[in-house]
């Protein structure tokens, strides 16, 4: 699969990010991935890192319950950067979907801009396929 | 510097105007008002082999009465008084000692006042004035049986709530800390198909190892749990040499691999009675923690349990120069399935199991942090 994106993985387990990692590496083909374990980390390092530097569209894939910063935060904080760093990324929810999971916190995250879908883990070709259609 | 003291107090004094049922070979305390003190003094003596009785002139006397003497389970109260009638007493008491049960004794009744008493008053009984004593016995136990059902039944709801909240919590964390590692490890055994390199896939074992050991130890963390809420004490006399010995041995292999400094301080000189289990919970899991949550770019790591046991208490400290806890989040680390880091990540079970034991050996806890400087634990324990 050739694809022309970038990849951040964040989730606090770090079994998943390496999982994700080495599946997105088997599928794709010269992209860069990077894993963080720690959502609040993730957003300064998106921050820091200007247009200029990575013109590449970058796909998020992040967990929603983590400790410290959870998925949900992340996005809230996510929203308020300027809409050129914005349009360069695209999150994807990467998530446990249990019946524990509150519905109108699912819906509320999809409805930001920021937030293309939400996927199940684990993650597969197939599920990876139609994320790539999406965005 | 931030603290939070966690004591059970709050439990005790709840629990105050409650029956304890454990009690109940003690006497009905009843509660009699009327403005004439023959009329009390003739219901003290004919009853007072049987029930314990309290007497009152007023209502003012009657509320500091209430007050006074949690429990009381009957009221009997006569209607006409100077100033406020028995309708009045009872309808101001509503709010106030729902639980009792009131019973009016009357030797004048018109239809309005009855009504009054039934509406307003919450009554459970009339007794006609002059009143003969099988009635008035008859009505404190009919009564009293009921008051032990209401009181049983609020004592029952509120636990029923309690345990419903945690059911909530609790599926909320099942998601996460079983539903979570299962999935990665099933995302990695999809994945151990494409992967042809041994050492990617030694590393991939490691981890997935970890996952199931982390899954392990929160079903035994769930098991403490239930220990807890559901265990009866085994008081002995306790032994602190001996115990923090144990806990010496154990965690000295941790302490020389991880280069944190263990000391330990005993000073116990008379008997001291409790039950093990919760004590080594107690010790286990905030030792642990203290090893666990060090800083790592830290030269001096070390951490320090000092027991002194004097006058019936005992007294724990205990010392880590770790990380710290954020002050925002020093109210909240014993609440179940919280958690403060994400460098390390724990059950969220661990000090609310804390907690909980230290409620049930009536002890209480206290805690001290200085964000990467380190954290102090102090815990009192009442021999028992």
């Amino acid at each position: 699969m050739y694809i022309e994106f970038s990849f951040i993985v964040i989730d606090d387990s770090e079994l998943d990010c390496f999982v994700t990692q080495k599946f997105l590496e088997l599928s794709t083909k010269n992209v860069t991935i990077t894993t963080f374990q720690n959502a609040e980390y993730a957003l300064e390092v998106i921050r820091e890192n200007t247009v200029g530097d990575n013109p590449v569209p970058t796909i998020i894939l992040l967990d929603l319950q983590m400790p410290f910063m959870n998925g949900f935060d992340f996005v809230e904080e996510f929203e308020k950067f300027p809409a050129e760093l914005k349009k360069n990324y695209r999150i994807a929810v990467l998530t446990v979907l249990t019946s524990a999971n509150n519905p109108a916190d699912i819906h509320k995250i999809l409805t930001y801009p920021t937030v293309n879908s939400i996927i199940e883990k684990p993650l597969t070709k197939e599920k990876l396929l139609s994320l790539l259609i999406q965005v | 510097m931030f603290s939070s003291v966690v004591s059970s107090s709050p439990a005790k004094s709840y629990y105050n105007y409650v029956i304890n049922p454990i009690k109940l070979a003690e006497k009905v305390k009843v509660l009699y008002v009327d403005d004439e003190p023959d009329n009390l003094f003739g219901f003290k003596a004919s009853l007072r082999s049987d029930y314990h009785i309290f007497t009152a002139e007023t209502i003012p006397q009657a509320l500091a009465c209430l007050h006074d003497y949690p429990g009381i389970s009957v009221i009997f109260c006569d209607q006409r008084m100077p100033g406020r009638t028995g309708v009045d007493f009872f309808e101001e008491i509503r709010v106030t000692y729902p639980l009792p049960v009131r019973i009016m004794l009357t030797a004048y009744t018109d239809a309005e006042s009855i009504i009054d008493a039934i509406n307003k008053g919450n009554i459970f009984r009339f007794v006609k004035k002059p009143w003969i004593e099988a009635d008035i016995i008859g009505a404190i136990e009919e009564g009293n049986k009921f008051y032990l059902a209401v009181s049983m039944l609020s004592i029952k709801n509120i636990e029923l709530q309690r345990a419903y909240d945690e059911l909530n919590k609790f599926a909320y964390s099942v998601s996460h800390d079983i539903r979570g590692p299962l999935a990665g490890i099933l995302g990695a055994i999809n994945l151990a198909n494409e992967i042809k390199d041994v050492d990617e896939m030694k590393e991939m074992l490691f981890l997935m190892k970890k996952s199931v050991k982390k899954m392990d130890a929160y079903v035994l963390s769930m098991h403490d749990y239930y220990n807890l809420q559901r265990g009866e004490l085994k008081i002995t006399k306790i032994d602190f040499k001996k115990l923090i010995g144990e806990f010496k041995s154990i965690y000295s292999v941790l302490s020389k691999v991880s280069g944190v400094r263990f000391d330990t301080n005993i000073s116990q000189d008379g008997i001291f009675r409790s039950d093990y289990a919760p004590l080594r919970l107690i010790f286990n899991n905030l030792l642990s923690n203290a090893f666990k949550y060090q800083d790592r770019n830290s030269k001096n790591k070390s951490v320090e349990m000092i027991v002194e046991v004097a006058k019936s208490a005992a007294t724990i400290y205990i010392k880590d120069t770790g990380i710290g806890i954020l002050g925002s989040h020093i109210g909240e680390i014993f609440n179940l399935f919280f958690r403060s880091n994400s460098l390390e990540v724990g059950s969220g079970f661990g000090l609310y199991n804390v907690k909980s034991a230290i409620i049930k050996l009536n002890g209480t806890i206290e805690v001290q942090s200085i964000l990467h400087q380190g954290t102090t634990f102090t815990i009192t324990i009442p021999s028992i």
